[in-house]
């Protein structure tokens, strides 16, 4: 096949993009700085910390010193009943995020696909969306009991609006050029949703997803304060009864770092899904 | 239905495009915004439509497209209706709308999957469109990396993919700077000298049309209606050059003249 010689030509939209000027990059942006920073913040934090209860600033019984705080979260990973704990929270709420996630994904999908389903669905969205959730926790306890259903529920109800809100919202921003363009490709409804819509709300709904997650093991600590026999929410609640309270504090450190290392592992899941993110 | 095969070398002779009385409203009591419009475009031929806003113009477009529909009239592409998903017909709009989740050659690609094409041969035609629009070094590239320009490109490419007799232009260079705009113009030109795809081109730029058309329909607005049909007797391969002559210059004060009062403010 001939191709049009247009090398002579001078390629003006190329030439018009400003080449890479050496850019003065501040010590800010740099590897070391955004973990040495937070790393100085963190170890000042934690000192002033200790020092306030060394010098007798604050009461060490209702506040502990860092030191009894680290020793009792080591001391307390050497039981059984603390692991047996952790293993039904992250049960509960990974299982609450799975059912409310999924609901969510289907009813988001729903509500943003069929117009019948907007009109009659979203108030109520809306509606529940401001309503305060973890007032229903003590509804859900008489519901299902003391067990590990009612902190399910709770968590599965608390993460489900972020990724119907987030679900529609994507399912919506889909660009009308883009659609039209479609239409001119004869495209079939199944290939415009996959082609087209899916990956346009994917990164969108999968915010919503992130929140979720976050947002679950909220709902299944929440549970447990309310009425449970067993967990890290009634670990704290029954320290915190006892004076315990560097106990207590271990606990809420390893809750912070439960949270922290499901967001890694949900932002890793989303890089590897949804690529074209920048 | 042509292969990939058949179609790979570029087809010399575009499609006849006619108008006859066609009528379109958007809504019942207001004006019509086309009013009687007989147009006829030669096979390989190149019109603009230039006009003011509310003139109808990419109205038309999207009949021919097949997108909307019109009251009253008759339009053929060939002997054949107006219908989406032609792939004798091409369509390009202001914006590339790439598809951030597809690089340069998939977004290229798109129409052949759409369509349910595969194969080596596919990937040949996909490799010459590339190379056709000059972007086989942002091959692999996502849209975001791309200057506006590119990706006008690669809308270009993608219009071109399934080798359409018919290409319609929805003022796709007007998203761009005024210097793009005109080499990209230029280059779609000799393109076009080349293809010889019938071409209607929408615009609101008269330099642009005068460089790039054969013919300029003016239209004028409220209601939408053919005021000047305006033959561009500029020798071709076009050049940057035929700005500065008297006769371009003519023909774009033709044009302009017959666009007088037409601002779409005046009923």
């Amino acid at each position: 096949m001939t191709t049009i010689d247009t090398s002579a030509q001078t390629r003006a939209d190329e030439v018009l993009v400003p080449a890479p000027r050496p850019q003065k990059r501040s010590f800010l942006d740099s590897t070391p700085a955004k973990v040495l920073l937070p790393a100085i913040v963190l170890a000042t934090a934690i000192g002033l910390w200790e020092i306030s209860v060394q010098a007798g600033l604050v009461n060490p019984i209702t506040v502990p010193a860092a030191s009894d705080t680290f020793i009792a979260l080591f001391e307390m990973m050497q039981t059984e009943y603390f692991w047996a704990a952790t293993w039904l929270t992250l049960q509960e709420t990974l299982l609450g995020f799975a059912v409310g996630s999924s609901l969510g994904l289907v009813i988001g999908a729903l509500t943003g696909t069929f117009k019948v389903f907007r009109t009659a669905i979203w108030p109520f969205v809306v509606a529940f969306q401001n309503t305060p959730r973890v007032a229903l926790a003590p509804v859900f306890l008489t519901w299902f009991g003391f067990g590990m259903t009612s902190k399910v529920v709770m968590a599965a109800v608390i993460c489900f609006f972020p990724v119907v809100i987030n679900t529609v919202a994507g399912l919506a921003s889909v660009d009308d050029n883009a659609r039209v363009l479609f239409r001119t490709y004869g495209a079939s409804t199944p290939q415009t949703f996959f082609k087209l819509t899916l990956p346009t709300a994917a990164p969108i709904s999968f915010a919503g997803i992130k929140t979720a997650l976050t947002l679950a093991l909220l709902g299944a600590i929440v549970g447990e304060f309310v009425g449970a026999a067993e967990g890290l929410g009634v670990l704290v609640k029954e320290f915190n009864f006892q004076l315990e309270v560097a106990s207590g504090f271990a606990v809420v450190v390893f809750l912070a770092v439960i949270g922290l290392v499901l967001y890694g592992l949900i932002e890793l899941l989303e890089r590897r899904l949804i690529t074209w993110q920048h | 239905m042509a292969s990939i095969a058949e179609v790979r070398e570029p087809v010399l002779t575009g499609e006849r495009i006619t108008l006859h009385r066609v009528h379109k409203t958007y809504s019942a009591g207001e004006q019509p915004v086309l009013k009687d419009i007989n147009l006829e475009i030669e096979p390989g031929e190149l019109v603009s439509l230039v006009g003011p806003s509310g003139c109808g113009k990419s109205t038309m477009l999207k009949i021919l497209a097949g997108l909307i529909d019109f009251e009253a009239g008759e339009v053929a592409i060939g002997d054949q209706q107006p219908q989406e998903g032609r792939r004798d017909v091409g369509f390009m709009l202001q914006q590339a709308v790439l598809m951030p989740w597809r690089s340069v050659r998939e977004n290229v690609k798109l129409p052949f999957d759409i369509a349910g094409l595969k194969g080596q041969d596919v990937e040949d035609r996909v490799d010459q469109l590339i190379e056709l629009v000059g972007l086989d070094h942002a091959v692999e590239k996502s849209p975001w990396e791309l200057s506006g320009g590119m990706q006008q490109r690669v809308s270009l490419a993608r219009a071109l993919a399934l080798d359409p007799k018919v290409m319609l232009l929805d003022e796709p260079f007007s998203a761009l700077d005024e210097f793009k705009r005109e080499h990209l113009g230029l280059e779609f030109t000799h393109m076009h000298e080349y293809m010889g795809k019938t071409t209607i081109l929408v615009t609101h730029s008269i330099p642009e049309a005068v460089m790039m058309s054969d013919r300029i329909i003016a239209l004028g607005a409220h209601p939408g209606r053919v005021v000047a049909d305006v033959k561009v007797d500029l020798p071709r391969p076009r050049t940057a050059g035929l700005v500065g002559t008297s006769r371009f210059q003519e023909i774009a004060q033709e044009v302009r003249e017959a666009l007088v009062g037409e601002d779409g403010s005046i009923a």
